[in-house]
Order: structure tokens, then C-alpha cells, then sequence
């Protein structure tokens, strides 16, 4: 016969298991307490980004702010001491190249000055910190086998990465003087990346885009096509990995990340 | 975060007229370096590289007619093909490559002087993208031609003026 009728056993029954729900939700002997169980689904204060608008200034602080990415890249590989031999004609090319941008510099901060805004003089901290700082890293790397190409190769890139920044400000620029004098700046960054690219690939044989017979892979060209073209950068660089590659890197055009604001200065 | 307009904007009527100048003066180029290509003081890997440009300035002036759309002429402009195709001629290399450096630059210019003026950016891209790659004609040009550093880096040709010739 049963002591307990239906009824009791499900009292008793409940009792029980909201006995083990409280256990689990309360303290228990030994386990230190965790603040990560309390803060589930509590979410952190966002910091608000300062509000900015992309106007003509600020897309002619970042042509500045590339303008002295160039510089610093230049006076830093000239200080490398690498063109030396066969390299020493690239080093009278990469010390007047130096110039023109020390030049383009100097006639885009005056645009902004004459537009009421504060001239940029760094190089931009994002471009700096995502592609060349890596790439000067990679350089100099002892165990890097041809530095002063690489030097080459990164320049290159870099004015190629110039002429599509200048090339596609043309459409967000509102003033078209400013458009003109962008291109015109944009133009000569054209014919240094074309100067680099014939002593990467010299000769008639590089003019034109051709493909590397034993990889497969594209040669530098000094003309890419009939159009300017607005796409990734990718640069090898550095010295040989344990699989038999290199660090590859793909340079693009600044975007909002990248943009110099009003409120950006040099650290 | 606040970013101008993403969408081109068209050609006005009065960028119509000077981008159906630049299709006709880049019918004129692609003319010039057919002449060029013809030429048989040139060999097989020259007349690859001349036959490039031309091709170049074909895709040219065939996207700035689409552009400009029903005003296009798709002829090239006599006064620009004339006023440059007596130095396309001879045996001496290098006096065609100057000409042909200076055709160019002489493009670039107008191309930039089309920059400043145009009103509507789809056409204002389409011209900086090409001038872009006529800047670095240039260069290879002056680098082909045995022309120095500073004449392959450096523009010093007057823009072209509609209706005015070369």
C-alpha cells in the first residue's frame, strides 16, 4: 500500500527541483566567484566617434598625409645604404622622387591653408602602421637576401598607391579646381611609378603587361592598361619563409579609416 | 561619418562638347601611332609597344563616346593628327619617340584642363583615369627615346583648345 498519495508526490517532487535550480544559481563551497557569470549580457559603454565629414579638406589632408608617407619611406630607405652596384642608379632616381614629394607636400598643404584648414606633415598613421612599417620590417630582415629591390619594390607600390588615391578623389572632390590640381599631382605619381617600374623590368619587353614564363605570375608592367586602374597593390617583400614564400602584402587606397579628419594630427 | 555623393554624376551638355573634343583628339593619337607602328626603322618588339599605345588610345576615345553618346564623332581631329604626323616619319627612333612623348604630353594637359572644367564626375573619372596612363606613355616614351630623368618626369606641352588644332 502507498504512504503517499498522487498529490503529495508531485508537492514533493516540485520542492526538489526548484531545491537544485536555487543551488545551481546560488554560491557553492570552493568555486571562487566569477564576474564573467554576472556579466553576461551586459555590454560595455560605446565611445562615440567624434562626428566628421568627408569635405574637400579633409580628402586633401590625407593626399598630404600619403605625400609623407612617400617621404619617410624614401629618406628611410636612402638611409639603409642599399644602392650601392648595380643599385646606385635607383638611388639618384629614389633622391628625386624624394624631392617631388617633399614638392607635392608643400602645393597640397598650401591648397589646405588656402581653404582654411591645418596642413598635414606625417605620413598617414594608418597606411603607416598597416603596410609600410610591416614592409620596412620585412626589408630589413637579416635574413633578407636583396633589401635594395625590395626597397624598389615597395616604391613602386607606393607610387602606384599615390597616383589611385589621387585618380580616385577626382569624383569626391566638390571643387573642381581642386580635381585639376589633384590630377596634376596624380599624373607625376603616374610617370614615378612607370620610372620604378621600368627599372623593376626594364626595357621594351617590360612596357607592356606579360606574364613570368616559370611562376605564372604577372610582371610588372610600366603601362597596366588603356585606364588607371583603382584596385589592390599586392608587394612580395622580405626574406624567404620555411614553405619557400614570401610575405605578401595588398596595398589600398585610404577610406574612412584611413582619412585624415580635422581631428587627426601628427603624434 | 559623412562622404559625398558615391554616385557619379552625368555629363552636363557643356561637358558633352568637351568630351566629344577629347574622343576626336584621342582618334587622332591612335592615327598617329598606327603611322608610327607602320614605320620600318622599327622592330618587331618596338612595334608592340606602339601598337599598345594605339590600342589604348582606341579604348580611349571609344569610352569617352560612350559618354558623350549621340555627339560623338568617333573621327579623329585632323588639326591635332596633322599638325603631329610630319615628325611620324624617317629612320631616326628617337625623333619619332619625342614626337610621339610630346603628342602625349600634349594630351595629358588637355585631359587636365578637362578635369578642372568638367561638371559632371562620371566624365571627370573617366578622363583622369586616362590621363593617368598617357603620363606614363609619356615617360616610357622619353625612357625609350634615351631622354633624361627629368624630361620623362616633367610636362611642359600647352593644352589643346577645342575648334583650335595643335
Amino acid at each position: 500500500m502507498n504512504r503517499y498519495s498522487r498529490r503529495q508526490l508531485l508537492r514533493f517532487g516540485g520542492v526538489g527541483a526548484a531545491g537544485v535550480v536555487l543551488a545551481a544559481c546560488g554560491k557553492q563551497a570552493g568555486v571562487e566567484e566569477s564576474k564573467n557569470i554576472t556579466a553576461v549580457g551586459l555590454m560595455p559603454e560605446a565611445t562615440k566617434l567624434p562626428d566628421a565629414e568627408v569635405n574637400d579638406l579633409v580628402l586633401l589632408r590625407t593626399a598630404a598625409s600619403l605625400e609623407y608617407n612617400a617621404i619617410e619611406t624614401y629618406e628611410a630607405a636612402i638611409a639603409l645604404g642599399v644602392f650601392t652596384g648595380s643599385f646606385a642608379e635607383a638611388g639618384s632616381i629614389a633622391r628625386r622622387l624624394l624631392d617631388d614629394h617633399r614638392g607635392h607636400a608643400d602645393a597640397i598643404n598650401s591648397l589646405v591653408t588656402t581653404l582654411g584648414g591645418k596642413p598635414f606633415t606625417c605620413g598617414n598613421p594608418r597606411l603607416s602602421e598597416v603596410y609600410i612599417s610591416p614592409a620596412l620590417a620585412l626589408i630589413t630582415d637579416d635574413a633578407n637576401e636583396n633589401p635594395a629591390l625590395d626597397v624598389v619594390v615597395l616604391a613602386h607600390a607606393l607610387e602606384n598607391l599615390a597616383a589611385q588615391t589621387y585618380q580616385s578623389v577626382v569624383t569626391a572632390l566638390s571643387d573642381k579646381s581642386l580635381r585639376e590640381a589633384a590630377m596634376t599631382i596624380g599624373q607625376e605619381e603616374s610617370r614615378h611609378a612607370a620610372i620604378l617600374a621600368q627599372a623593376l623590368n626594364p626595357g621594351l619587353a617590360g612596357v607592356l603587361p606579360s606574364v613570368d614564363d616559370a611562376t605564372g605570375r604577372p610582371k610588372v608592367a610600366t603601362v597596366p592598361g588603356a585606364f588607371g586602374p583603382l584596385t589592390p597593390i599586392p608587394v612580395t617583400l622580405g626574406p624567404v619563409n620555411d614553405d619557400g614564400t614570401r610575405a605578401s602584402l595588398n596595398l589600398e587606397t585610404p577610406s574612412l579609416n584611413a582619412f585624415i579628419y580635422d581631428f587627426v594630427t601628427c603624434a | 561619418m559623412t562622404f559625398p555623393t558615391a554616385t557619379p554624376t552625368p555629363p552636363t551638355a557643356a561637358d558633352r562638347e568637351l568630351l566629344a573634343f577629347a574622343n576626336s583628339a584621342e582618334f587622332a593619337a591612335r592615327d598617329l601611332y598606327a603611322a608610327a607602328a607602320a614605320l620600318p626603322a622599327f622592330g618587331d618588339e618596338e612595334k608592340a609597344v606602339l601598337v599598345g599605345f594605339h590600342d589604348h588610345h582606341r579604348a580611349a576615345a571609344q569610352a569617352l563616346a560612350g559618354l558623350v553618346g549621340s555627339k560623338a564623332t568617333n573621327l579623329r581631329d585632323d588639326a591635332v593628327f596633322n599638325a603631329f604626323r610630319p615628325r611620324i616619319s624617317g629612320s631616326n627612333k628617337s625623333d619619332v619617340f619625342d614626337a610621339l612623348r610630346e603628342l602625349e604630353n600634349t594630351l595629358v594637359s588637355t585631359h587636365l584642363s578637362l578635369v578642372g572644367s568638367l561638371d559632371g564626375t562620371e566624365g571627370s573619372a573617366l578622363v583622369a583615369s586616362i590621363l593617368n596612363i598617357q603620363a606614363r606613355h609619356a615617360a616610357t616614351l622619353a625612357l625609350l627615346g634615351g631622354r633624361s630623368l627629368n624630361e620623362a618626369l616633367s610636362n611642359g606641352r600647352a593644352p589643346l583648345t577645342p575648334g583650335a588644332g595643335a
